[in-house]
């Protein structure tokens, strides 16, 4: 017979169980691969190959924090590789015309528009966030196709490409830009009423209006955020390519979920952290590297992000099931 | 007295019912004033329009005598209505604080928009506190706690909001006798510091203590509203039901035959231990303890729902391994869960097709349902349990009793040679009680062993032949009628906590 716990004592093992495996499994499959990598090729290591991964991470993680707060209210966005794409178009152009600064900002805000469409569609129309982003995937990259003319915009401002390789304090700028997301995604999260509030709207949403939260404008909110942060990706990846694409982009909403579902998101809404699909982004970026390094065929890695994918999320829904049947709340 | 918050001439209607008919109700401040009817009765509804979860059809709602348009549930927690829904309306990935505060986050100093973790750990603490809350903390996720607890945890939070109106549906539903007695201390503390409490409860004799006026609902009207020092229990039962109820509880049968299931030893670490108990056939067996004690754990293991570490069943004398629900109802064990928004019901799917959920064997031929059959044996068991609603449409649009019926229902369909009932008339009116109870001693007639686990005194003290007292997951005395004293159950179900007090 056990004594009834006391608060501190049962404080202590729910934090005990609230590092399960769950936090340390995905962090240390990066870890192996790394080692993995680090043996099977003499360039995986190396400071070019390091700038390499990074670069091809900034963009990536941009994306996934803002599918993180899509998700975390239980939606879903499929339309932000478009959104990626015409941010590239779009600040291409005005670019070209206006300079660097001003497209950058025309760029950052196609993006709200396509987040603020999406947002609006799904709760003020009631469309399923499945299917409004999944149409608005296709309306975008048509608007993105028909404003280039189907081609490249080239010819951007030196100033402009040259900031995805320079750096600041040694790290390379979009990293850095990366990074600020996830500190600021974070700390929204985490510590503003609106982080509190999206949290709610996925856990339970019913719940959430019944205690008088605004589950519409928390969803908007989260679409919008969602773009937004996809266009500072789309404004990366212009960069790198050094022109505007309308094509940029296009695996980027698969990516973007599997990063968000590997970091310990449920798809379902309400839980995980962004730190977590910081850790997925890194999984996904460094997976891709080192097996290009290893010479599988882009066609290969997509089979294996694929099984990736179904591995982690069986093993997360293993390990939950047996923490649950440990605590049995009854 | 100051009037607080009123409905005038509310009317509301749903696809098929009118669940409010012309109904007004006026709360004062400084008053309790409780709300009951039956299953059905509109009760939710009426709140659920205070709450500004519901739009009515027409009529208005006034706050200190101004008429207002309550368009969600934002703007009459921003008029000071703090309700607590029937259906618990809690964030089960959110800890208890954030819960607590949810809504009316406390924030930095200059800085609306951030969040005092400190602050809001500090102000659930208090409510919590108040309320005698010490098995879980502030920062527990809601997910890891109990019913119970997670109720408490709602009342916590219409505390802390400190609202000058607070709304309570069936608050004590779920709640320990011990729980729910420091509830009703707070309410009567709230109500003397000057809060208007709407109180909606199917427990008469709480309403007697509580009270000070009683409103009365009766098919969607206001049949009437009076001081409760003006009505006797009995009054208050033949408003709420048209008729006179003489018995709240029918006769036990004499026709206890052949031990029919068996449980030897039954243990797992951490819930439950040493449990071994039979049951006859003809026989209902109760289960009687606090919340917690682990008598839900041992009825799901039974059931197969939950695995246990050791021990032994058997049905008809045979031992028998059942490693899940499915092989529980074939071998003819049925589970009614008391959690039935989570374990008892689709609430999207029809009541039709819940209650022969667990039966589509007997109702299907080559894989296609025999609907004609369903619709003939549910449409009886629907009369026979008086579920007030239409069974096609989906069960999220019963009222919570009437949901509870469905779940019966659903049980009683299955054919069971052992039937467990946890806790089957939480939320239940005094009139469909006793329905229920008559139902419980014809299924026992019909030769089925029955299991009762339940909560409520008077209802273990009158319906079981035999009563198993759980205490901290082991068993700590067994009472046979006419033997059984609420005394000694009570002692029973505390010993294993006053032993160890003893101890220490
Ligand atoms: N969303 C809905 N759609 C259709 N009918 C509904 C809906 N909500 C409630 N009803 C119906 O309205 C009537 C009143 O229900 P209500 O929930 O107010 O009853 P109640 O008095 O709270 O009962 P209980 O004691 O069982 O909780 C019932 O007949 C119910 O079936
Ligand atoms: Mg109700």
């Amino acid at each position: 017979m056990t004594p009834p716990k006391s608060p501190s004592q049962i404080s202590v093992v729910n934090r005990l169980q609230q590092l399960d495996l769950r936090q340390v499994g995905l962090p240390l499959v990066v870890i192996l691969m790394i080692v993995f990598f680090t043996f099977k090729s003499d360039v995986f290591m190396t400071p070019g190959n390091f700038q390499n991964v990074g670069l091809q991470a900034a963009a990536i993680a941009c994306v996934a924090f803002g599918q993180t707060f899509v998700i975390l209210t239980a939606g879903l966005d499929l339309s932000v590789g478009a959104t990626v794409a015409l941010v590239s178009v779009v600040s291409a152009m005005v670019m070209n015309d206006r300079g660097p600064f001003v497209g950058i900002v025309v760029g950052l805000l196609a993006g709200v528009a396509v987040g603020l469409v999406n947002g609006l569609v799904i709760t003020r129309l009631r469309v399923a966030p499945f299917i409004a982003t999944l149409a608005m995937l296709s309306i975008v990259s048509g608007v993105a196709l028909n404003l280039s003319g189907g081609t490249p915009v080239v010819g951007l401002p030196k100033s402009f490409t040259s900031l995805a390789y320079s750096r600041l304090l040694g790290i390379p700028v979009p990293l850095v830009l990366a990074i600020a997301v996830l500190i600021l995604a974070y700390a929204v999260l985490r510590f503003t009423r609106l982080g509190r509030y999206i949290y709610s709207t996925g856990g339970n949403s019913q719940a959430a209006r019944l205690s008088g939260i605004n589950v519409r404008s928390t969803q908007l909110a989260a679409y919008i955020i969602c773009a937004a942060l996809a266009a500072i990706g789309g404004l990366i990846l212009t960069a790198r390519v050094a022109s505007g694409q309308p094509t940029l982009g296009s695996d980027l909403a698969l990516t973007s979920v599997a990063a968000v579902v590997l970091g310990g998101v449920s798809l379902f809404g309400g839980r995980g952290s962004v730190l977590g699909v910081a850790v997925g982004v890194v999984f996904v970026t460094v997976l891709a590297n080192g097996l290009n390094l290893l010479g599988v065929s882009s066609y290969t890695q997509m089979m294996v992000i694929g099984v990736a994918m179904i591995l982690a999320i069986a093993a997360d829904e293993f390990i939950s099931r047996k923490s649950r049947t440990r605590q049995n709340p009854s | 007295m100051a009037e607080a918050l009123s409905a005038i001439h509310v009317t509301k209607s749903f696809p098929g019912v009118k669940a409010l008919e012309d109904v007004s109700l006026e709360l004062h401040a400084g008053e309790v004033h409780a709300l009951i009817g039956e299953n059905g009765a509109g009760k939710s509804t009426l709140i659920s329009i205070l709450a500004g979860a519901t739009r009515p059809d027409s009529g208005e709602v006034k706050v200190a005598g101004h008429a207002v348009a309550f368009d969600s549930p934002g703007t009459a927690r921003r008029h000071g209505i703090s309700t607590i829904f029937q259906e618990l309306s809690l964030q089960p990935w959110l800890d208890v604080a954030s819960n607590i505060v949810l809504s009316n986050e406390p924030s930095l100093k200059g800085a609306r928009q951030l969040l005092s973790r400190r602050q809001a750990e500090h102000v659930a603490q208090l409510a919590l506190d108040r309320l005698g809350a010490r098995d879980f903390s502030a920062r527990t996720l809601v997910a890891n706690l109990t019913s119970a607890q997670r109720q408490l945890v709602e009342i916590a939070r219409a505390l802390a909001f400190g609202a000058p109106v607070i709304i309570m549906d069936e608050p004590t539903s779920s709640l320990p006798s011990r729980d729910a007695s420091r509830l009703l201390e707070i309410v009567r503390q709230l109500r003397d510091e000057g809060t208007a409490i709407l109180y909606v409860s199917h427990r008469l004799d709480e309403v007697k203590t509580i009270a000070d006026r009683v409103t009365i609902l009766r098919d969607g009207r206001n049949v009437r509203t009076e001081l409760i020092d003006n009505l006797t229990t009995g009054q208050m039962i033949e408003s709420m039901t048209g008729r006179r109820v003489d018995h709240l509880f029918p006769e036990r049968s004499s026709h206890v035959g052949e031990v029919v299931f068996r449980a030897k030893n039954l243990t797992k670490k951490g819930a439950f231990h040493d449990v071994s108990f039979e049951v006859r056939s003809g026989e209902i067996l109760g289960f009687a303890g606090l919340i917690g004690a682990g008598r839900s754990e041992v009825m799901r293991a039974i059931f197969g729902a939950d695995r246990f570490d050791s021990g032994h069943i058997e049905l008809d004398g045979k031992t028998i391994s059942v490693h899940s629900p499915r092989e529980a109802i074939a071998a003819g064990i049925s589970y009614l869960p008391e959690d039935r928004k989570e374990q008892g019901l689709v609430l999207d799917l029809s009541s039709r097709e819940n209650m022969v959920m667990a039966a589509l064997p007997r109702f299907s031929a080559l894989g296609l349902v025999r609907g004609r059959q369903v619709r003939s044996v549910t449409a009886a068991m629907g009369r026979k349990l008086g579920v007030k609603g239409d069974l096609n449409r989906p069960s999220l649009t019963l009222s919570g009793g009437n949901q509870q019926k469905v779940v019966i229902g659903k049980g009683l369909i299955s054919h069971a040679r052992l039937l467990i009932f946890d806790e089957p008339t939480r939320g239940i009116d005094v009139g469909a009680k006793y329905e229920i109870y008559a139902l419980i001693h014809e299924l026992a007639a019909q030769g089925v062993a029955i299991i009762l686990v339940s909560s409520d005194l008077p209802e273990i003290m009158n319906v079981p032949h035999r009563v198993i007292v759980m205490s901290d997951g082991g068993m700590h005395g067994e009472f046979v009628h006419p033997e059984l004293s609420e005394e000694a159950i009570l002692s029973a179900a505390f010993s294993a906590f006053t032993r160890e007090q003893g101890a220490a």
